[in-house]
């Protein structure tokens, strides 16, 4: 079953799509990275999933159900823009209001829990207002956490992150969606940092969903490619250019791609008398793969 | 490894639905001052009332001639001829309206109402909660108003005598309405979120009566505009017996149940947030 399942959803904001016939599909227990520029329609689609905005046509399915069902929306837990926390309360007092409002009865442990996951139980006293932005953020990922969510969507939540924030951000991700078989939404432009934990990817332009694919798909798709440094990288991108169909001189580098034999390559350079000081297997990442997408103009 | 569970969804009932929307909206209005800071406002308006009406030597102007015109006038009067007819109960309605308008507006300020309406597909809920929440609020203050209005009446030295019956009805009566006026105020709401400064000025407006005040001073002194809120609100004075209870309660349930069904229909078609 498929957590999320989005037909031909439109929402248009005086006259301009900001979503535009998007289809979406993100499979139960996924880590589902959902990427594009800005404006390109990810938080309008999260807000439509999440019932916050009326979508103009299409259709929104969670866990096989409507998206306007009760007993499914209840599970959804969310992080949009903000964590939406009221300023004066305590960070502890805003978390009861959340778990009063999910019906919970245990709510204290599940408060602690929640702290305890995100590493805050020592500020549960402090007013949101004085909580720094990456305590913040912190907060809204507690509050998405309570009760037992099915589906989370987080748009930019590790945006303030500290590392160590980034880092525990990831451990959570990855617990719940291994341990709990929750399924995470999640959108940022930390594209190395989504890398590390999504199993599936959606790339978003101009509101329309350009590419689907999981991380096993996108490592297929990822180009290989040695990158070195010789004693004379002018001659040695000559003498490469020669013997390899694609060489490229990029960021200090010289970059051979479509190629993984690094003693080729060395040989070659030392044949004609070209010293190699560093030489290393490369591919292409997330970032570059995205990067390449977006700067292909055709693919809408 | 993924682990794919078994996921069960269940259809929560509108009580428990309910439960969890109320339990939000009562645990914030315990635990921030505003409800406090209106029940002091409505039990110190009185006394500020009362003392309006003494002359400048200490002894009254004729305004009250008996301590319960505090809490509501003698007949149902429509047209206003002098402030003491229109300064009684009637204006925990207008304080009703600027806590109701606060307490929204910080909902959609904040961002929090995102939250609501992410685990709440039903937009009934919210209109529903925040009526009872604004209703159980004007019952406090009606309350308080009482306890100061009684207070003003002994240290004014104001006559108690009352037939005991129609003074209940008569309170009894604007709790009643706190209800209908509740729905209405939540409606204003949603209509404009968080610029809760129109919402305000409009339940201001409302809530003192202007609009039946004004239709009265044309059409005249008739019980035809009991149909509205302020109307019915006026019809529960010092003369009220059951059946004035009675269309109080009509008048409350049948315009709450108008704005429920208008606010839920505007939130269900415009976007939330």
């Amino acid at each position: 079953m498929n957590a999320i399942e989005i037909r031909n959803l439109s929402k248009s904001f005086r006259g301009m799509y900001a979503v535009d016939n998007l289809n979406m599909t993100v499979p139960q227990g996924a880590i589902y990275g959902f990427i594009g520029e800005n404006g390109s329609g990810k938080s309008t689609t999260e807000k439509l999933i999440c019932g916050h905005l009326v979508p103009d046509g299409g259709e929104i399915k969670l866990f096989g159900k409507s998206h306007s069902d009760a007993g499914v929306r209840v599970r959804v837990g969310a992080l949009i823009e903000n964590a939406g926390c009221f300023p004066n309360s305590s960070v502890r007092a805003n978390l009861m209001m959340q778990a009063l409002n999910l019906g919970l009865e245990n709510r204290e442990e599940e408060i602690k829990r929640v702290l305890k996951i995100v590493r805050m139980e020592d500020n549960a006293r402090i007013k949101f207002k004085s909580c720094s932005l990456g305590m913040k953020q912190r907060i809204g990922i507690a509050m998405a956490l309570l009760g037992d969510p099915a589906l989370l969507i987080l748009d930019e939540p590790i945006n303030g992150l500290d590392t160590d924030g980034m880092k525990i951000m990831r451990e959570i991700l990855v617990d719940i969606t291994q341990n709990l078989g929750c399924t995470v939404l999640i959108s940022s432009h930390i594209l190395g940092e989504l890398e590390k934990i999504a199993t599936h990817y959606g790339i978003i332009r101009q509101g329309k969903m350009i590419q689907e694919l999981s991380a096993e798909e996108m490592d297929a798709r990822s180009r290989v490619f040695v990158s070195l440094k010789t004693s004379d990288m002018q001659r040695s991108a000559a003498v490469l250019k020669d013997m390899f169909y694609n060489v490229k001189q990029e960021d200090g580098c010289l970059r051979v791609y479509d190629v993984d034999d690094t003693e080729k390559i060395v040989s070659c350079l030392m044949k004609n008398g070209l010293g190699v000081c560093e030489i290393k297997k490369n591919k292409i990442g997330l970032e570059e793969y995205y990067v390449e997408l977006m700067s292909n103009k055709e693919v809408i | 490894m993924q682990t794919v569970r078994e996921l069960k969804f269940e259809q929560p009932s509108l009580f428990k639905r309910l439960k969890g929307m109320l339990g939000v909206d009562f645990y914030r209005l315990f635990h921030t001052p505003l409800l406090y800071i209106f029940l002091l406002i409505a039990a110190l308006i009185p006394a500020l009332v009362s003392m309006g009406s003494m002359g400048g030597d200490g002894e009254t102007a004729g305004m009250f001639t008996n301590a319960w015109q505090i809490i509501a006038a003698n007949k149902p009067l429509y047209v206003v001829s002098d402030i003491g007819d229109y300064a009684n109960m009637n204006m925990v309605f207008i304080f009703g309206g600027i806590m109701i308008s606060i307490f929204i507006g910080h909902d959609y300020k904040s961002g929090y109402v995102k939250q609501l309406f992410t685990t709440h597909a039903k937009k009934e809920d919210y209109m529903i909660s925040k009526s009872l929440l604004g209703a159980f609020s004007m019952l406090g203050m009606c309350v308080t108003y009482f306890i100061g209005g009684v207070l003003s009446g002994v240290f004014t030295g104001l006559s108690f005598s009352i037939n005991a019956g129609s003074l209940v009805c008569a309170i009894l009566g604007k709790m009643i309405m706190s209800l209908g006026w509740a729905s209405l105020y939540t409606f204003i709401n949603v209509i404009f979120r968080s610029k809760f400064g129109i919402s305000i000025a409009l339940c201001f407006f409302l809530g003192t009566g202007i609009p039946v005040i004004g239709a009265a001073a044309v059409v005249g002194n008739t019980p035809a505009l009991n149909i509205f809120l302020y109307g019915s609100s006026v019809y529960a004075c010092l003369s009220a017996n059951v059946l004035s209870l009675f269309i109080c309660l009509m008048n409350s349930v049948v315009w709450a149940v108008v704005y429920n069904v208008l606010g839920t229909l505007i939130l269900n078609k415009r976007d939330c947030y």
